[in-house]
């Protein structure tokens, strides 16, 4: 302990230990004698605890640099982690997987070109629902849902004909003509329409796609009228099942021409994937309102803090319902919030600090106007106020 | 204000027992006799003139005849009738013109004062039917009240006291006893605060009066301008200051007062009347034409004294919670939402926003509208401040036999919302950022199931300004990102069939369903997760606060201005911004922070090693500087 103690004292003068040197030399010398007599193992003594004090401010100092060295090292592990997530990374750690049995259709072979020109991983399945294009990612340590290492996105594909659609659509409304309860499996029944359901049963998170590929443009409900009883007959099947799936099983259906329109959809949707977790990530704080917009968009300023005028009358205008020329008003006779602050602290009450800005005159318009009591107050309100959450309207 | 004309010598009918004074003393001491003679006779008609007696003793004002009697509660045809008889009795008896009680007292009977003072009343304007107060009345009346405000004004600060049973009046007591209850939290919600103060309101907190687009709650934003009342956070919480915390208290003794001591009700009117300035809230108006508008208004909610009963049971109700010693503040709040609507007792009904019927390039909006009703949907066209489509289930209500209007039915929204979006719209909304900003508010507005509803009008698409492939990228990243639903169809007469198979699915879906009503103020959006994910959610908000939340820049408060003030300056984003804001929250605390650095150059540091972001980084020195260069630069800035 008293060790300890001795080198820490010596550890707070030791910058002056220069000076301490050469003070006896200069000092009196009956000093001088005192100290001759000092014993020597007392003078060891003196030299071991500076040498034990050094060496312990050595290692506090290697300690402090290896700490920043760490969190350097931590920081730059965390940059590499958050690079990963970026989309343009994040897409590369994606893999496709494509239903066998869609290389039956020779169209496929646009979107696997194009998967292999993207440089996308891809593979094809055999199982699961028929038919589907589906994403799966390698998992990190941090998830443990994770099968097989692998995370299965929620995104899936399901590209039918546009002849396997209509059989859905007839699958569909004889199944509710015949008032069976909705959502019931039959065994028997083998179309696309029930394997759906049976797969969405199982994995009911899942979001599914129909993509149904036509090979001619699909045209707008018919505007002859002869076609409209026949064409309205039919959309209203068509209808009914599309809202059958929306509303039962969260499924969306989308009409595509050709496959090169699949392919672009499917394009799309990885994008939109690889996006997802970068944005989670590095989410915008909930401040309350919505970051984007032209108003977020902030001003230049340099180093002498030219541009500042203009961010105080935008900070203004910040308020609801304040118009360029109103916060102009109040920043061209207050040109910086410690002026405003200034000239609120002159105010004899309350009350007449509330009203300041009241009754300047607002430049431009049709008419001349007043800033007003009501955003006088308000700028006041938030100016002043100790409460983050005192609404302002 | 009109009663700071009247004689305040007290009038006394020359009975044993003194009665309070009463600007109808004629028509008291008629009915009074009415009600002792039907008494001797042990008639049930002397419970009806008792009724009477009460409500007139609580009329402030002069009555002119007995057919103005009818606003009063209790004054039927046959009281007014006879009032009128012996009206006409006692002026042929006693000849027209200013009038002498019985007892030959000064006292007016029954007519304004201010009529008798200015010497307007001639015999003529006394036959004809009094209906409204003619122009000549109103305009010396303002001139009146104007003087009196003048001299009060000059007297000394102004005290508000808001007028009995008028919004302002049952905002404060509502609040003040809510925060005397044990466990309160301190604060009300918009919601729960307009259900608990109805009951000592006469005038509706929700429902504007006929011909006026004020309610009661109109009168909340004049206790906040007058310091007495706080809101907070978003949702809105209110609570009182230490200013409206002693109103508040003065309010509520009196009224206690009232009820123990019924006999001495109308002195203590008359002592509220005579002491501070008493001023209905809503009066604080400026322009003129308002000033009378809200007279009228004022007089009017005068016209219905509820009886002093139903404040009885509201306290009642109160008291019995505090009783049982539980907090009770959460559970008075539920008690007033917690209501449902069983299965057939509600429709589903589509609501149109009603910029979806109007306007629009060659009409075709309304062929949207004219779609809809071909296929025979129930829809309402309404104001709907997010989204452009939605359902209610609305409660199915009767005419009630003898009143010209059915009861409002009660509605809660559904989850599903949607957003209809032609493919040139969406270009247009992404060019200047209101695609973002729209996606925000429908996935904030409390409504779990948002559509996308996208018209691809063929091959319009090929002529925008932005490229197809980009659109169609910002379309599977509203459903893949933002989790919304998205429902592509190629044009109008689409849409409308979506909406009407839809509302049908809806219909059929909501069938056999008990809805309840829940509420975002008191139980947040979070709700649990199963609830959310189910294909059917029974627990549903109301439209009105649904409605209410989805007000655009709606409220601003202090923390959320100051953020975007500070992100003014370019390089400081929303998490830059959100870092520095949970440091300094204020702009006043920031500026305090400054006031205390020892130097210059300590200030100009002040900012530079907040962490901001996931990735916890130095906000730096350049953004702190030139944070400090804008908030603490003397003089102009550059």
């Amino acid at each position: 302990m008293p060790a300890v103690q001795r080198a820490n004292t010596w550890e707070i003068s030791d910058s002056e230990e220069e000076s301490d040197l050469n003070k006896p030399s200069s000092s009196s010398s009956g000093e001088k004698k005192k100290r001759r007599r000092r014993t020597r193992e007392e003078v060891q003594e003196e030299q071991e605890n500076r040498r034990a004090a050094r060496e312990k401010q050595r290692q506090e100092k290697n300690k402090l640099k290896e700490e920043k060295l760490e969190e350097q090292q931590r920081r730059r592990e965390a940059a590499v982690r958050v690079s990963l997530f970026k989309p343009e990374n994040f897409i590369k750690s994606l893999t496709l997987q494509i239903h066998a049995a869609l290389l039956r259709d020779a169209g496929c072979d646009v979107l696997l070109g194009t998967l292999d020109g993207l440089q996308w991983k891809n593979c094809i399945e055999n199982q699961g629902l028929p038919n589907s294009i589906s994403w799966t990612r390698p998992a990190l340590q941090t998830e443990d849902e994770a099968k097989n290492g692998v995370i299965e996105e929620d995104q899936v594909l399901m590209v039918i004909s546009h002849n396997e659609f209509e059989d859905m659509v007839m699958s569909h409304k004889t199944e509710t003509n015949q008032q069976a309860p909705i959502g019931v499996v039959y065994e028997e029944a083998e179309s696309l329409l029930q394997h759906l359901y049976k797969y969405l049963t199982e994995a009911s998170r899942k979001f599914v796609t129909v993509l149904v590929i036509s090979h001619q443009q699909r045209s707008g409900s018919g505007d002859e009228d002869h076609f409209d009883f026949h064409l309205s007959q039919h959309h209203l099947d068509t209808e009914a099942l599309l809202v059958h799936l929306q509303l039962y099983w969260n499924v969306s259906v989308n009409f595509l021409f050709g496959w090169q329109e699949v392919t672009d959809h499917v394009v799309a949707v990885t994008k939109a994937v690889s996006k997802r977790p970068y944005k989670a990530l590095c989410g915008e704080p909930d401040l309350g309102f919505c970051m984007d917009g032209s108003w977020s968009a902030g001003v230049r300023v340099d180093r002498d803090g030219r541009g500042l005028t203009q961010v105080w009358t935008r900070q203004i205008q910040q308020l609801n319902r304040v118009s360029p020329a109103l916060a102009k008003a109040v920043t061209s006779v207050y040109p910086s919030p410690s002026l405003l602050l200034q000239a609120y602290e002159q105010q004899p009450s309350d009350e007449e600090r509330r009203r300041l800005l009241a009754d300047l005159t607002v430049v431009g318009g049709a008419k001349e106007r007043r800033v007003g009591p009501e955003l006088s107050g308000r700028i006041h309100r938030l100016l002043t106020s100790q409460n983050p959450h005192l609404m302002l309207d | 204000m009109l009663d700071a004309n009247m004689p305040t010598d007290q009038v006394c009918l020359g009975r044993k027992r003194p009665v309070p004074s009463c600007p109808n003393p004629l028509f008291l001491q008629w009915l009074t006799e009415l009600r002792d003679s039907a008494k001797e006779k042990g008639l049930k008609t002397q419970y009806v003139y008792q009724k009477a007696i009460n409500s007139l003793k609580k009329y402030p004002l002069p009555l002119k005849n007995g057919k103005e009697a009818k606003i009063l509660q209790n004054f039927g045809d046959g009281i007014c009738k006879i009032l009128d008889e012996r009206l006409q009795k006692h002026y042929r008896e006693n000849g027209q013109g200013p009038q002498f009680s019985a007892d030959g007292s000064d006292a007016p009977i029954h007519l304004a004062p201010s009529f008798q003072r200015s010497n307007m009343a001639s015999s003529k304007q006394m036959e004809a039917p009094t209906n409204e107060p003619s122009g000549n009345l109103s305009e010396h009346m303002k001139r009146t009240q104007r003087e009196v405000r003048k001299e009060k004004g000059t007297k000394k600060k102004r005290e508000y006291v808001p007028q009995k049973r008028s919004g302002g009046y049952a905002v404060l007591l509502t609040l003040y006893r809510h925060a005397q209850m044990p466990g309160s939290k301190g604060f009300m919600f918009r919601n729960e605060l307009q259900t608990e103060a109805q009951p000592l309101c006469e005038k509706s907190f929700t429902v504007p009066d006929l011909g006026s687009k004020y309610t009661a709650w109109s009168s909340v934003s004049t206790l906040i301008q007058k310091d007495l009342l706080v809101k907070t956070h978003n949702p809105a919480r209110y609570s009182l200051t230490d200013q409206g915390l002693a109103l508040a208290e003065k309010l509520d003794s009196e009224e206690t007062g009232m009820d123990k001591e019924h006999v001495e009700q109308m002195s203590e009117e008359e002592h509220a009347r005579d002491g501070p300035d008493v001023v209905d809230l809503t009066l604080e108006e400026e322009e003129e034409q308002q000033e009378e508008k809200e007279r009228c208004r004022s007089s009017k909610s005068l016209e219905r004294p509820v009886p002093a009963l139903s404040v009885n049971q509201a306290r009642g109700q109160i008291s019995e919670s505090d009783a049982a010693g539980k907090p009770q503040t959460l559970e008075t709040g539920r008690a007033a939402m917690g209501w449902h609507l069983p299965p057939g007792s509600y429709e589903i009904v589509l609501c149109v926003d009603v910029i979806e019927t109007t306007g629009g390039s060659s009409g075709r909006k309304q062929e949207l509208v004219k779609e809809l009703q071909r296929n025979c949907v129930t829809f309402d066209i309404r104001k709907l401040n997010v989204g452009d489509f939605l359902w209610v289930a609305r409660e199915k209500v009767t005419p009630v036999p003898g009143q010209l209007r059915p009861p409002v039915g009660k509605e809660l929204v559904l989850d599903y919302i949607i957003e209809r979006k032609r493919m040139d719209d969406l270009c247009g909304s992404i060019i200047d950022g209101r695609f973002r900003e729209q996606k925000f508010r429908l996935k904030r507005c409390g409504l779990r199931k948002p559509i996308y509803l996208v018209e691809e009008c063929g091959s319009a698409a090929a002529h925008l300004s932005i490229p197809e492939s980009t659109l169609q990228q910002a379309i599977a990243n509203t459903q893949v990102v933002d989790g919304f639903f998205v429902k592509r169809v190629q044009d109008v007469k689409e849409s409308a069939a979506y909406l009407t198979i839809m509302t049908r699915y809806l219909q059929k879906l909501y069938h056999n369903c008990t809805l309840f009503c829940r509420s975002r103020e008191l139980e947040g959006d979070g709700g649990d997760e199963s609830e959310q994910t189910e294909n059917l959610s029974c627990s549903l908000m109301t439209f009105t606060e649904f409605n209410y939340g989805a007000i655009k820049n709606k409220c601003q408060t202090v923390r959320e201005v100051f953020a975007r003030q500070l992100m003014q300056i370019s390089g400081v984003s929303g998490d830059k911004a959100a870092a520095v804001l949970e440091h300094y929250s204020t702009v006043s605390s920031l500026l305090q922070a400054y006031d205390q650095c020892s130097s210059e150059s300590e200030k100009e540091k002040l900012l530079s090693s907040i962490k901001y972001g996931k990735l916890k980084r130095n906000l730096g020195p350049a953004l702190s500087r030139t944070i400090y260069q804008l908030y603490c630069t003397h003089g102009p800035l550059s």
